[in-house]
C-alpha cells in the first residue's frame, strides 16, 4: 500500500498528465500559426480528435517492411514515456532521480531515433531513407549541443541528476548567472526547435517536400501506428519544453496551485513563442541548418568559458 | 588477490613466471568466452571449404594463438611476455592468410606484419630501459621499483608507440582495416575482440607497473581516445565493406577504452581514488564488452557473407527475411556497440561518462576542461555509431534485396529465402554472445565488479575504501527504469493488439508517391545514406566523389563513385615510405656495393660498442 | 547592475560570432547594428550608484552614431553600388562557427594573464572585449567581400569600445569621443571610395564581357 502511494501514484499522475496534455500544446502552436497567417485555425483540440480517429483504424503495412516496422511506434512511445518519469514538470517531481539520470535519458532518446530511422530504412522507400539520412545526421549536431548544455547546467548545479540540474539549485544563482543562463536557454531551445522537428529546421507541415526530416520517416504509417507516433511527437514537445520551462522559471511560490499555474503559464508561452518563431522564420536551407545547430553548440560551449571563467 | 606459478626456463634473464591478478582476470574471461565462441563459429564457418583447404594448419595456429592470448596475459617476465606476444603476431598472421590465394590478403598479412613488428621495437627498448632501472625483468619487481619523473615519462610514450599499433591508435592503425577484411569472420572477430585488447592490455600493465606518472600522461592518453574514437567512427561512416566498417568501428572502440583509461590515469594523478577506479573501471568493463558485441557482428557479418559472397553493402538489402535469426542477432550487437540502454555497451559507457561528469565537478579547471572535451567526444562517437549503425542495419537486413544490382542474390533460390540455413555452429555462439550482451545490461553488477576489482588492482588501492554504492545506486536505477522501458514497450504493444482487433492487417506495396516503376534500386544506399555527415567532413576524411552528374533532357548512363581514404595513410604513410624507397633505391644505384662495404659497417658498429662499454 | 554588463558583454560576442555565421550582408549589418546598440547601453550600467550625465551622453552619442548612422550608411552604399549580397567566404560557415568558438576560449585564456591598471568594473568585460575583437578580425580574415571587410573592421572596433569602457575612469571623455569621429569618418570615406569604384566599373562595363563583381575572387 505504501509503495502504491509513494512510488505508484506519481508515476501514473505523471502519465496521465504527460499523455493528457501533451497534445494541446501543438494546438496551440498551430493556431498561433493560423492567426499570423490571417486564418481561423483549427480547433487547439484538433490533435486530440486527430488521434481519438487514428486509435479507432486499423494499419496498412508495406509489403517490404518487417517485424522492426510494427515494433518501432511501441518502442518510440514507450521511450518518451520511460523519459517523462525523469523531467519534473512544476511543482510535479521527477519521481525518478538519481545521478546521472541525464544521461539514461538521453540514450532512451537515442533507443528512439534508433527504430525511428530502421522503421523509416524499413519500408525501403527513399523518400524515407532521405528523411532517415537527415535525421541522423542533424541528431548528431544537437545531441552535441544537448550535452554541452547539459555539462554547462551540472556544472552550476554541481551535480548530474536532471531535477537538480534544471530545478533545484538554479534558482539560487540567477542572480549572478544572468549571462550564463542566458546563453544556455538560448542554445536549449534551438535544441529543442531541432530534436521537435519545427520550423527553422523542418517543416512540420508538409509530408512530400524533399527537405522533410521527421514528417517524411512516418509517411507508411498509418492508423494506431501513426497515433502512437504522433503521440510520442506531441510528448517528446511536452518534455522538451518542460526541461525548458524549468530552467526559465524556477519560481516555487510555495502555493500548489500558483506554481502549477505559473508553470503552465510558462508552458502556454513557450508554445506561443514558438509559433511565432514558426510563422516568422522561413525554413532554412538544409546546409543552413547545420549551422544554426552548430550556433547553439558555440553558445553553449561559450557558457562553459563563462562558468570556468567565474569558477 | 594474486597467484603466481614459478618455473625454470633457460633464457637469460627469462623465467617461467605466471600470474593471476585482478587485472589479467578481465582478460583472461574475454579469452576464455572468445575463444571458445570463435572456435565452434569457425567450425561452421569453414565446412565450405573442407576438402578444398589443408584447414588442420589454420586449427593449429589458432590454437597457438589461443594458447599465446593466455600465455600474454598471465606472463610475470618480460622476456616470456616478449616471447609470448612475438608468437601472437606470427600465428594471427598465419591465422589472416588463410585465403592466400589472394593477392589483397596476402598483402593485408604482410600489412600486419610489418606494422606488428615495427611496434615491438619500441617494447623492446621500453622493457630494457624498465628493466635496467629496476634491475630485474620480472613485472612483479618492476612495480616496486621507483622510477624518476623522466624515465617514467618516457616508458610511457614508448607503451603507446608500441602497444598502440596492435590496440590501433589513430595514426598507428592502418594495418586494421586492411587484415579484418582479410581474414575470416571468427578470426576478424578474434582479432577485433582479443588480439587489439593485448595492445590495451600492455598498456595497462605499464600503467600498474609505473605507480607514478607525470600528470600529462593522463591528459596524452585522453586525447588520443578523443581523437581515436571521433575519427575512427567517421571512418566507419564512410566505408562501404561491412568489415572494413566494423574494423574502424574496433578503432574507435578502443578511443572509448583510452578515454576510460585517460580519466582513471587523470584521476590517479590527483590523487581521487574514485575518480581512478571509475575511469579504469569502465575502461576494463568496455574490453569485456567490446569483445562480446564486436566478436557478435563479425560473426553476424560472416553468416551474411558466407550467404551472399559479398560483403559490399550496397549490393545486399532485405536480408532480415532471408537470415532471420542472424538478423535479430545483428541488431542485438548494432543495440550494444551504439551503447543503447538494455545492453552492455550502454553499462560501460555509463560508467566511463559518470567518470567524466565526476572529473568535471571535482578536478581543478584543466582536468575539467579535458573532462567536458571527452563527455563531448563520448556523446558524438555515441551518435555518430548510431548513424553508422542505422545505415549498416537498414542496407544490409531491411528493405528489399538490391537484386537487380547484378548482386549474387540474383539466384531465385536465395531470394526466395532457404530459411535461415545458417549452421547451428555458427547460431549458437552468436547466441551465446547476444545473451551475454544483454545478461550484462540488465545485470550488470557481477561483470562491473570484476571490472572495477581491476579497476582498484591498477590504481593500487583497496576496492572497499572507494566509495563504489556512488556508482552502483545509479546503475541500480538504471536498470529499473529501462526494465520498467521493456515492460511499458510490451504493454502498448499488446494495447496496439487489442486496437487494432484480430482482423489480418491488409500489406500494400509502400508508397512511392504515386510513381509505378518502382525498382529496389531507388532505396537509399549506404553511401547515399551517410553522405551528408561525410560531406560535413570531407576535409578530415579524403571524400572523394567521380561522375554522377547527369545533363540534358535524356541524359546518357552515368555512374557515381564515391570513397573515403584513410588520411594518415594517404598523407603520412604513402608519401613517408615514398620517401623511403626513393633514399633506398638511391642508395642502391650508387657505385660502392662492395661487401668490403658492409664489413667495414660492421666493424665500425662493433669499435663504436666497445668504445661505449668500455669507454 | 553588475550583470547587466556581463549580459551585454556576452551579447556582444555571441553577435559577433553570429556575424560570421551570416551569409547575407544585409543580416550582417543588421547584426552589427544590434551589437553596437547592447554596446551602446553599457555605459549606462558602469557606475552602479547613480546615472552620471557623461555617461547618458556617451552612451547616446553611441548609438546613435553606431546603431543607427554607421547602419544606415552601410545600406546606403549597397543600395547605391547594388552588389550582390551573398558573401564568399575562404573558409566554410561551419568551421568559422567553430574557429570562432576556439577563438573566444583563446581570448579567455589570454586575459587570464593580462592584468590592467585601475579597477575593472566587471571580470567579463576585459575578455568579452579581446574575443570581440578575435571574431572581428576572423570575420576579415575569411570573408572577401570589401563590405565584409568594413564590417569585420567595425567588429573589431566594437571590441576597442568596450575595451575602452573597462578603463572609462582613467580615460577622459574626449578621446573617446575623437575614436568614435575617427571611425565615422572612416566609414564615410569607405563608403565614397566604394562608390567611385563602382562607378568606375559601371563605365567599363560596355567594353568587359564577363565582368568580375567588386570583391569577388575569380
Amino acid at each position: 500500500m505504501d509503495f502504491i502511494l509513494n512510488k505508484a501514484l506519481p508515476v501514473l499522475f505523471h502519465w496521465g498528465g504527460v499523455c493528457l496534455f501533451a497534445p494541446f500544446f501543438l494546438g496551440v502552436i498551430a493556431r498561433v500559426k493560423a492567426f499570423f497567417s490571417g486564418k481561423t485555425g483549427p480547433s487547439v483540440f484538433q490533435l486530440y480528435f486527430d488521434l481519438a480517429k487514428l486509435f479507432r483504424k486499423k494499419c496498412v503495412y508495406s509489403g517490404t517492411a518487417t517485424w522492426i516496422f510494427r515494433a518501432a511506434p511501441a518502442v518510440i512511445l514507450g521511450v518518451m514515456l520511460t523519459l517523462s518519469l525523469m523531467v519534473p514538470f512544476g511543482r510535479f517531481k521527477a519521481p525518478v532521480q538519481f545521478s546521472g539520470d541525464v544521461l539514461l535519458a538521453v540514450y532512451l532518446l537515442a533507443v528512439g531515433r534508433f527504430f525511428m530511422i530502421l522503421a523509416a530504412l524499413d519500408t525501403g522507400s527513399s523518400f524515407e531513407g532521405m528523411g532517415a539520412s537527415r535525421e541522423a545526421f542533424f541528431s548528431c549536431l544537437s545531441e552535441l549541443a544537448l550535452f554541452m548544455n547539459f555539462i554547462v547546467l551540472a556544472l552550476l548545479a554541481k551535480s548530474i541528476s536532471l531535477s537538480q540540474m534544471i530545478g533545484a539549485n538554479i534558482p539560487m544563482s540567477w542572480g549572478g548567472m544572468e549571462p550564463v543562463l542566458l546563453l544556455v536557454v538560448v542554445s536549449f531551445f534551438i535544441v529543442l526547435l531541432a530534436e521537435n522537428c519545427r520550423i527553422p529546421i523542418d517543416d512540420p507541415e508538409t509530408h512530400l517536400e524533399l527537405t522533410m526530416i521527421h514528417e517524411v520517416m512516418i509517411l507508411d504509417h498509418s492508423g494506431v501506428d501513426l497515433a502512437f507516433m504522433l503521440h510520442a511527437a506531441a510528448m517528446k514537445f511536452f518534455i522538451f519544453s518542460g526541461i525548458l520551462v524549468s530552467i526559465i522559471i524556477p519560481v516555487r511560490t510555495g502555493n500548489a496551485v500558483m506554481d502549477m499555474a505559473i508553470f503552465f503559464g510558462g508552458m502556454l508561452g513557450l508554445a506561443v513563442l514558438v509559433g511565432v518563431v514558426e510563422s516568422t522564420t522561413a525554413r532554412f536551407r538544409l546546409n543552413r541548418v547545420r549551422l544554426l545547430l552548430l550556433i547553439s553548440f558555440a553558445l553553449a560551449f561559450f557558457g562553459l568559458i563563462v562558468t570556468l571563467w567565474r569558477a | 588477490m594474486e597467484t603466481f606459478f614459478r618455473g625454470p626456463w633457460q633464457v637469460p634473464f627469462g623465467e617461467l613466471s605466471l600470474k593471476v591478478d585482478p587485472l589479467s582476470l578481465v582478460f583472461l574471461v574475454a579469452i576464455t568466452i572468445l575463444v571458445l565462441c570463435a572456435g565452434a563459429y569457425g567450425i561452421g564457418y569453414m565446412r565450405p571449404y573442407r576438402g578444398k583447404k589443408p584447414l588442420g594448419i589454420h586449427a593449429f595456429f589458432y590454437g597457438v594463438l589461443a594458447l599465446d592470448l593466455v600465455l600474454i596475459v598471465t606472463a610475470n617476465n618480460a622476456i616470456l611476455f616478449l616471447g609470448a606476444w612475438e608468437l601472437m603476431t606470427l600465428s594471427t598472421f598465419f591465422c589472416i592468410i588463410f585465403d592466400d590465394e589472394k593477392s589483397s590478403v596476402r598483402k593485408a598479412g604482410f600489412i600486419y606484419l610489418i606494422a606488428s613488428h615495427c611496434a615491438t621495437f619500441f617494447l623492446f627498448l621500453m622493457f630494457f630501459l624498465m628493466a635496467r632501472a629496476a634491475g630485474s625483468m620480472d613485472f612483479d619487481i618492476m612495480a616496486r621499483t621507483g622510477f624518476s619523473p623522466v624515465l617514467a615519462g618516457i616508458v610511457f610514450l614508448l607503451a603507446l608507440a608500441g602497444f598502440g599499433v596492435k590496440a590501433g591508435f589513430l595514426p598507428v592503425h592502418i594495418w586494421l582495416p586492411y587484415a579484418h577484411p582479410a581474414s575470416p569472420s571468427h578470426i576478424s572477430a578474434l582479432m577485433s575482440g582479443i588480439t587489439i585488447k593485448m595492445g590495451i592490455y600492455g598498456i595497462c600493465r605499464v600503467l600498474w607497473i609505473m605507480k607514478v606518472l607525470p600528470n600529462w600522461c593522463g591528459y596524452v592518453l585522453l586525447m588520443i581516445g578523443v581523437s581515436s574514437g571521433i575519427m575512427g567512427v567517421l571512418y566507419a561512416l564512410g566505408q562501404h565493406e561491412l568489415k572494413k566498417l566494423l574494423a574502424y568501428h574496433s578503432i574507435e572502440n578502443i578511443g572509448i577504452i583510452a578515454l576510460g583509461l585517460g580519466v582513471g590515469l587523470l584521476g590517479r594523478s590527483h590523487q581521487v581514488p574514485f575518480l581512478a577506479v571509475l575511469g579504469f573501471g569502465g575502461g576494463l568493463l568496455h574490453v569485456l564488452n567490446h569483445s562480446l558485441f564486436k566478436s557478435l557482428l563479425f560473426f553476424g557479418a560472416g553468416s551474411v557473407i558466407q550467404k551472399t559472397h559479398t560483403g559490399e553493402m550496397d549490393r545486399l538489402g532485405g536480408l532480415a527475411r532471408t537470415l532471420p535469426v542472424t538478423s535479430i542477432l545483428f541488431l542485438v550487437g548494432a543495440l550494444s556497440i551504439c551503447g543503447l540502454p538494455l545492453f552492455n555497451g550502454f553499462i560501460s559507457e555509463f560508467i566511463i561518462y559518470f567518470g567524466l561528469f565526476q572529473g568535471l565537478l571535482g578536478l581543478p579547471v584543466q582536468g575539467g576542461i579535458f573532462c567536458s572535451l571527452g563527455i563531448l567526444a563520448l556523446a558524438l562517437m555515441g551518435a555518430l555509431a548510431l548513424a553508422c549503425f542505422c545505415k549498416v542495419y537498414g542496407t544490409v537486413f531491411l528493405g528489399k534485396p538490391r537484386v537487380d544490382i547484378n548482386g549474387p542474390l540474383k539466384d531465385p533460390a536465395a531470394r526466395q529465402g532457404i530459411r535461415e540455413g545458417t549452421s547451428r555452429w555458427m547460431l549458437v555462439p552468436m547466441m551465446i554472445l547476444a545473451g551475454l550482451c544483454v545478461w550484462i545490461g540488465l545485470v550488470p553488477r557481477t561483470a562491473a565488479g570484476l571490472a572495477f576489482r581491476g579497476g582498484a588492482y591498477l590504481t593500487h588501492v583497496d576496492l572497499a575504501a572507494v566509495p563504489l554504492g556512488q556508482v552502483f545506486t545509479p546503475l541500480t536505477m538504471v536498470v529499473r527504469i529501462v526494465l520498467l522501458f521493456l515492460a511499458l514497450v510490451l504493454g502498448l504493444i499488446v494495447v496496439r493488439r487489442f486496437l487494432l482487433g484480430g482482423t489480418s492487417m491488409p500489406v500494400r506495396e509502400t508508397w512511392s508517391c504515386g510513381f509505378s516503376q518502382v525498382s529496389s534500386r531507388f532505396q537509399y544506399t549506404s553511401a547515399s545514406f551517410a553522405r551528408s555527415i561525410v560531406d560535413l567532413m570531407k576535409n578530415v576524411l579524403f571524400f572523394r566523389r567521380y561522375g554522377g552528374q547527369v545533363a540534358g533532357v535524356f541524359p546518357e548512363k552515368t555512374s557515381l563513385v564515391s570513397s573515403v581514404h584513410d588520411v594518415s595513410e594517404e598523407m603520412v604513410y604513402r608519401p613517408g615510405l615514398a620517401l623511403l624507397n626513393y633514399i633506398s633505391e638511391k642508395l642502391g644505384h650508387s657505385r660502392i656495393r662492395y661487401t668490403q662495404l658492409y664489413l667495414v659497417y660492421i666493424l665500425l658498429f662493433l669499435i663504436f660498442l666497445l668504445v661505449w662499454k668500455l669507454k | 547592475m553588475m550583470s547587466l554588463i556581463d549580459v551585454c558583454c556576452i551579447l556582444a560576442v555571441f553577435l559577433a560570432l553570429t556575424v560570421l555565421a551570416t551569409h547575407r550582408i544585409v543580416g550582417m549589418i543588421k547584426l552589427f547594428a544590434l551589437q553596437s546598440f547592447f554596446l551602446s547601453l553599457v555605459p549606462l550600467f558602469l557606475h552602479a550608484e547613480a546615472l552620471s550625465g557623461r555617461d547618458l551622453m556617451l552612451s547616446l552619442v553611441t548609438m546613435v552614431l553606431k546603431a543607427a548612422l554607421v547602419p544606415a550608411i552601410l545600406f546606403w552604399t549597397i543600395r547605391h553600388i547594388s552588389m550582390r549580397s551573398e558573401i564568399k567566404p575562404i573558409l566554410g560557415f561551419g568551421a568559422s562557427i567553430l574557429c570562432g568558438a576556439a577563438l573566444i576560449a583563446v581570448a579567455f585564456w589570454i586575459s587570464l594573464s593580462l592584468r590592467l591598471p585601475g579597477k575593472l568594473t566587471s571580470s567579463l568585460v576585459l575578455p568579452c572585449s579581446l574575443a570581440t575583437m578575435l571574431l572581428g578580425f576572423m570575420t576579415m580574415v575569411t570573408r572577401t567581400r570589401a563590405m565584409t571587410q568594413v564590417l569585420g573592421y567595425m567588429v573589431i572596433e566594437n571590441g576597442i569600445f568596450l575595451f575602452a569602457l573597462s578603463l572609462f575612469d582613467a580615460m577622459p571623455l574626449l578621446i573617446e569621443m575623437g575614436i568614435l569621429l575617427d571611425i565615422f569618418v572612416a566609414v564615410f570615406i569607405m563608403a565614397i571610395v566604394l562608390n567611385h569604384i563602382n562607378e568606375e566599373f559601371e563605365r567599363t562595363r560596355g567594353s568587359a564581357v564577363s565582368r568580375p563583381k567588386w570583391g569577388e575572387s575569380q
